[in-house]
């Protein structure tokens, strides 16, 4: 496009001030920079959790539960006595994210986790979806799709809250773990704890943007471009969610 | 002022419905994929099999970053001011994982 051609040829028109060098506005490019300084808190917690994960020696194979099989009140008892929940090994995930909601006493490892990525995926498309509305000024459908995501991500926080609770009941916390290292449990809270309060806010914003939405201000200003920026910082949150979910639930 | 006028904005193609669904069906196969490995592998303990499951999620970072996030029609000069000071996790990652090379040893011994 002719954008790029100036951008080779005449530097110095593209840098010599009176427009956007990047073909962006302040804005964007301020969210962009934010979530880039955000990146870098995510990682730093996470390389956190690769530090510690990496001192201790990997779960032993289990041979005892098969998925589906029933799931008793002393499950987390009778994995200590069977040596998979022990201090001086990380736990394997399949064992400590099992339960599902109204599927009580059923061995279902990590569904759940399952349905909550799959949750904040399609919110994460939803979102793109009232984007690419906004561009076309369809105010009717930024409308539901902003309705969509904001019940998504409602959604993600009642599944992680209903999660958090599970592994509290079970006594987990930060200074204690009935699944093996104290670290495991205080690092899950801590990072999930942090994502879950970025989907929060994500969640707020959208609300904001979606009354605005409804009010018609961005139809008045001309364009929808809150949408959009709003719209980067939510699939921050589902990229972060990538990550954290490879790293808590796979590895 | 008179040049200070509108944002050349990087348009998105006609097709960008299209692009939207089809990245969605990506990262859902991908995450389905995802478990279905970590099922398939459950007894390996090979530091492959992380780096298989670091690669994936990367993938999917991939496909986020530059379809939903619009980077793809950005300038390639935004994107690489925003993805290269990421190599210094790289470089945090090396670290951390080394000194903790360390600490596990001295765990064992």
């Amino acid at each position: 496009m002719s954008n790029t051609a100036t951008l080779s040829t005449d530097n110095k028109q593209t840098w010599g001030g009176g427009k956007s060098p990047l073909s962006i506005s302040y804005g964007k490019l301020m969210m962009w920079v934010f979530l880039l300084s955000d990146a870098f808190t995510f990682s730093s917690l996470l390389v956190a959790y690769g530090f510690v994960r990496f001192t201790f020696t990997t779960s032993l194979p289990n041979a005892i539960v098969k998925p589906f099989s029933h799931l008793s009140h002393t499950f987390t008892e009778e994995m200590q006595k069977a040596g998979l929940f022990v201090t001086e090994r990380w736990p394997s995930p399949e064992l400590v994210f099992n339960h599902f909601p109204f599927l009580h006493g059923i061995h279902l490892p990590l569904m759940f986790v399952s349905l909550m990525t799959f949750i904040l995926i399609f919110s994460s498309v939803t979102m793109v979806l009232a984007v690419e509305a906004g561009h076309r000024m369809a105010k009717k459908e930024v409308e539901k799709y902003m309705l969509w995501t904001i019940i998504g991500g409602a959604a993600f926080l009642g599944c992680q809250a209903w999660e958090w609770t599970n592994l509290i009941t079970e006594g987990a916390s930060l200074q204690n773990n009935p699944f093996g290292p104290t670290a495991f449990a205080a690092l899950f809270f801590i990072v999930t704890g942090f994502h879950g309060t970025h989907v929060l806010s994500g969640v707020i914003l959208n609300i904001v943007i979606y009354i605005n939405v409804i009010n018609g201000t961005y139809e008045k200003r001309g364009h929808y471009e809150m949408v959009e920026k709003v719209g980067l910082y939510w699939h921050f949150v589902d990229l972060v969610w990538v990550f954290v979910f490879t790293f808590f639930y796979l590895i | 002022m008179d040049h200070i006028e509108h944002l050349e904005h990087t348009e998105s193609p006609a097709n960008m419905k299209k692009q939207i669904w089809n990245t969605f069906y990506v990262l859902l196969v991908l995450t389905v994929v995802d478990i279905a490995l970590y099922f398939a592998l459950l007894s390996s303990h090979s530091i492959y099999k992380n780096i298989l499951f670091v690669f994936l999620g990367l993938v999917k970072a991939f496909y986020i970053v530059s379809v939903f996030m619009h980077m793809k029609f950005e300038r390639k000069f935004l994107a690489s001011i925003i993805i290269l000071p990421m190599l210094f996790i790289c470089f945090l990652i090396w670290l951390a994982l080394t000194e903790a090379g360390y600490t596990f040893d001295s765990r064992l011994f």
